[in-house]
């Protein structure tokens, strides 16, 4: 008999009933062999692992992170509110004290869905982290700092998009250089909202970057960052299409890596997001986390086709990665001493693609930089679907002008074509729309 | 006439049924020699031996070889491959790890090194070791690893086990502790079933003899030398399958209780068939691969020792000895009924002199006192139904359709057997707020469930259409498909090989087959469906015997 050292939470959840079309990546048996080998391992009969069962997030839980064009319910399915429960469940357990750590090993993904959802992008529709984060600051108020470490091959975007003014969320993604992989974003420059400078790290990596250089980054960079940062809760996007192995993407990750990486990060929650190689990756790199996180010995766990020596990165990709890894520590270092806007209104413009759905939105947003508080904003957003709406964030721990803006944004909006004015008031936790 | 025997640690049970009847029941004392014992109980029935159709044994040999550690010493030789290190499982320096490696979907990447195999054999035999179990991981999943070490060894052992035949699940630490009671039990299982057949024949017992298994199952003699291991935990199985023979509503969903002197045993049957533990069953420490019923024990039962701490009364989980009205030392629940005039059997006398210290500390009438001692009991009872139905209804799920669509198990009904099950039935019933059945042959329920239960196995089929194979481990099936193999054709060659090989199962042919679960998903390579992986779990159904359940 094997007795863990930390006690850990799985929620297993595959969706065995779910699949975007039967041959895409993010199908019915994404999970199976994962599944069979969990079993086969006996994983579950360890002494402190335990299985518990997802549950289903509402649609309070998933207004808090997102504006759902046209609502809610026309943007997800049933298996999105489990996906997304799962996760919740898995805070609970950790929060409760039930566990010391948890795993939503569960799917649909969620990263690559933004703070307004006019569709799927990535696979995602609603993103399962923040719609986590947001309920746990709900009911767990004495959590206020959150730092995300985002280890999928990809960027990933939705949640820097959805903290991107959050000074209080930490996002920091590691995936493969953007210039060379969907979504073609995350780079260093993209650091954060006015309000939350330095608070949104990107770390893009060259392809084929293995073991050494993944490794590298978390003890040089991101463990160094997150002494500074001292957060209340650690969350892992466990993403597993970095694996050598996988079909879409060119890094090449291994299940002991990916093993290493959770003991050196000791993270409260762990939330699986993309992978795609499912019989040859993702059985192994799973049994991986989940006895790392338990603190039970993983040294054994190896793909049966690994070949180290073929996988392992050119040094110029080793000295590439350590001078990045520095510059980066250094442009954080120098945070506290970027230059905030001038002006009290900041305004951006861009376009977003949703790729699975092949919709495209155009975004006008505008924050009120503020000292007091992470800054109400506001989005002016439309999209090819026809829909034209306006959202309003007043965030947590608003301070007076700025809820007085985002009140006077939604009672007066600024023009009258819109299909509908939607407002979050994390404080309140009202949720309201009005259609135009 | 069926002859159902549930032999217990103290007393044995004999029953005899004819048709919808009991017509004989019996109750001798255990002892050493448990041949004796089965003989008595069947002499003590008085019946005619010639008319017997078969008989059924529920025994504690098993279980007591395994939680006594009485058993052969057993070798094992188990192939692993990468993965958590096998070797936190072995327990005996009898344990051998041999190189050989399977995947999830049954190719090997490593192989098995004849060599190494023979030298770990040589050291096993050298030790004077007699059985050896085989195991490998995925091994239900392609079983060539196991059937090789098998053939290299073969004349080598007497008592040989493969984990794969033991049962289709996936858990290879299971499978190893398994395999390794199967082959440790083994020797004397198969003394004891020589010796039981002998024994039946000198009476002129010549008909088939069957065991019960921890599913509430039975097999056949031949089986239960091959499977020793799945006749543990008979005892709880017996009471459970007694209750529900006994159960006048079983299509209600009925909570089962088993009120003994130390414990109760709660379990749950659902349309008339017990619910299973979903992994397997634990023995002596270890998890096993062994089907049983989901059984809970708590330490709480009518001779439970009374005591009280500060103004509360504690009320078990220990017994200190018979009830004080039946010369115990300690108060008991039992004798709180004796003081109410609800159990008349003791010496109400002493049963008051046992109670009225407490009162007397507690500063409360004798009854009212008496009335707590009994509520606290089956409060306690209650508290843990309400635990063990809370954690049926927490078991998790995997598709969508079932978060949707929970299946809450909410018992309707409560039936309760054992000793003090007469006396607590008003006391279960006000706190419960159901109705309880206490049958009228509660006492010789467990004997009763061994003779009517149904022969029950089950087996694992899996299909691979893009690697073209079909495995079934329990039967040892590994053969070529065809890639348009599809599910209704791998149901129909599940249900067609369950009843042809039924002698060699141990089972009736005649069982109703059921499918445990079944699915089918499509394998991928880059963008275009390759072919199909299936999943099948069949079984003829657990449950009471027709010629009882249809009358």
């Amino acid at each position: 008999m094997i007795t863990a050292r930390r006690k850990t939470g799985l929620i297993f959840f595959p969706a065995y009933d779910w699949e975007i079309s039967p041959s895409h990546p993010e199908r019915q048996e994404r999970l199976l062999y994962t599944q069979d080998q969990v079993m086969e391992e006996g994983v579950l009969d360890i002494d402190g692992i335990s299985e518990f069962k997802a549950g289903l997030a509402t649609e309070k839980d998933i207004c808090r992170p997102h504006f759902c064009v046209p609502d809610v319910e026309s943007r997800i399915t049933p298996s999105h509110s489990v996906s997304a429960g799962g996760c919740i469940e898995a805070a609970r357990l950790v929060l409760d004290g039930t566990v010391d750590n948890a795993f939503a090993l569960v799917r649909p993904p969620g990263h690559h869905a933004m703070r307004v959802v006019h569709g799927a992008r990535g696979f995602c529709n609603i993103n399962i982290e923040a719609v986590m984060i947001e309920w746990v600051r709900k009911h767990y108020p004495h959590i206020r700092k959150i730092a995300v470490v985002d280890t999928d091959c990809h960027h990933g975007d939705g949640t820097q998009d959805v903290y991107w003014h959050d000074p209080n969320v930490l996002y920091i993604s590691l995936h493969q250089d953007g210039r060379t992989l969907y979504p073609g974003s995350g780079f260093p420059e993209e650091f954060g909202g006015p309000n939350a400078l330095g608070k949104n790290l990107n770390i893009p990596l060259p392809p084929r970057t293995s073991d050494e250089g993944i490794l590298h980054v978390m003890e040089h960079f991101v463990m160094p960052v997150l002494k500074d940062f001292e957060p209340d809760l650690i969350i892992n996007s466990a993403g597993q299409d970095n694996h050598y192995s996988d079909p879409i993407t060119n890094m090449s990750f291994t299940a002991g890596g990916y093993a290493r990486l959770n003991e050196i990060l000791a993270p409260d929650i762990c939330v699986l997001e993309g992978g795609y190689s499912i019989e040859a990756a993702l059985p192994y790199v799973n049994t991986g986390i989940i006895l790392a996180l338990a603190g039970v010995d993983y040294s054994y766990i190896r793909e049966p086709d690994l070949d180290p020596e073929r996988i392992r990165e050119d040094p110029r990709v080793i000295d590439y990665i350590r001078n990045l890894t520095d510059d980066l520590l250094d442009l954080w270092s120098r945070r506290e001493h970027f230059e905030r806007p001038q002006e009290e209104f900041f305004r951006r413009s861009r376009n977003i693609f949703y790729d699975t759905d092949g919709i495209s939105e155009n975004q006008h947003e505008v924050v009120r930089v503020c000292t007091e508080c992470p800054g109400a904003y506001r989005i002016d957003s439309s999209a090819s679907t026809g829909y034209h709406v306006l959202a309003i964030h007043i965030p947590w721990g608003a301070c007076s002008r700025c809820r007085e803006q985002g009140l006077a944004w939604f009672e007066k909006p600024d023009r009258k074509n819109y299909y509908a004015v939607y407002l979050q008031d994390m404080d309140n936790d009202e949720y309201s729309v009005k259609i135009l | 006439m069926i002859i159902g025997i549930d032999i217990g640690g103290t007393h044995t049970d004999a029953v005899c049924v004819d048709g919808r009847n009991i017509t004989a029941t019996a109750k001798t004392v255990t002892g050493d020699d448990l041949v004796h014992t089965i003989r008595d109980a069947i002499e003590a029935l008085a019946i005619d031996f010639s008319k017997i159709s078969r008989t059924v044994l529920s025994t504690t040999l098993s279980t007591n070889s395994i939680i006594e550690k009485k058993y052969a010493p057993a070798g094992m030789i188990v192939s692993a491959g990468p993965g958590i290190d096998p070797r936190r499982y072995f327990f005996t320096d009898d344990f051998h790890l041999v190189e050989g490696a399977i995947d999830h979907r049954g190719r090997e990447y490593i192989p098995i090194r004849a060599d190494e195999v023979a030298r770990v054999a040589g050291i096993l035999k050298k030790k004077g070791v007699d059985g050896v179990g085989i195991v490998s991981k995925f091994s239900v999943r392609n079983p060539s690893h196991e059937i090789a070490i098998h053939s290299i060894i073969n004349s080598e052992f007497e008592h040989v086990s493969l984990g794969h035949t033991l049962s289709g699940g996936l858990n290879f630490p299971r499978r190893i502790h398994t395999t390794f009671f199967n082959t440790a039990v083994m020797p004397v299982q198969k003394r004891f079933v020589h010796s039981v057949r002998k024994a039946l024949a000198e009476l002129g017992i010549r008909s088939p003899l069957l065991f019960l298994k921890a599913d509430g199952g039975t097999f056949s003699d031949s089986a239960a030398d091959r499977h020793p291991v799945e006749t543990i935990l008979s005892g709880p199985a017996a009471s459970m399958m007694g209750g529900l023979a006994l159960c006048r509503d079983p299509q209600t969903t009925t909570l089962m209780l088993d009120i003994g002197g130390t414990t109760t045993d709660i379990g749950v049957l659902i349309g008339g068939v017990p619910i299973l533990e979903p992994k397997g069953v634990d023995i002596g420490g270890l998890k096993t691969l062994v089907r049983g019923l989901k059984v809970m024990s708590v330490g709480a039962g009518g001779d439970s020792c009374v005591r009280v701490s500060g103004s509360e009364i504690l009320v078990g989980p220990d017994r200190d000895g018979p009830p004080a009205c039946m010369g115990g030392p300690s108060p008991t629940p039992m004798d709180a009924l004796a003081v109410l005039g609800q159990f008349t059997k003791g010496d109400r006398q002493k049963a008051v002199q046992a109670v009225t210290p407490i009162a007397g500390r507690l500063g409360q009438d004798l009854s009212d006192v008496c009335r707590r001692i009994i509520s606290i009991l089956v409060d306690n009872i209650k508290k843990s139904a309400c635990a063990f139905i809370d954690e049926v209804n927490r078991h998790p799920v995997y598709t969508i359709y079932e978060m949707l669509h929970p299946e809450i198990v909410e018992p309707g009904q409560l039936m309760a057997i054992g000793g003090p099950a007469a006396q607590l039935k008003p006391h279960l019933e006000e706190s419960f707020g159901m109705r309880c059945t206490v049958p009228e042959h509660a006492m010789v329920a467990n004997a009763l469930g061994a003779a009517l239960a149904r022969t029950t196995r089950q087996i694992t089929l899996t299909a691979d259409t893009q690697l073209r194979r079909m495995i079934c481990p329990e039967l040892g099936i590994d053969e070529q498909i065809p890639a348009s193999m599809a599910l209704s054709d791998l149901r129909r060659r599940g249900e067609r090989e369950l009843r042809d090989n039924a002698d060699r199962l141990g089972i009736s042919a005649q069982g109703e087959i059921s499918v445990l679960e079944e699915q089918v998903f499509n394998i991928v390579r880059g963008f275009s469906t390759t072919g199909r992986n299936m999943r099948l779990k069949l079984q003829t159904k657990p449950g009471v015997i027709e010629e009882w359940s249809a009358l």
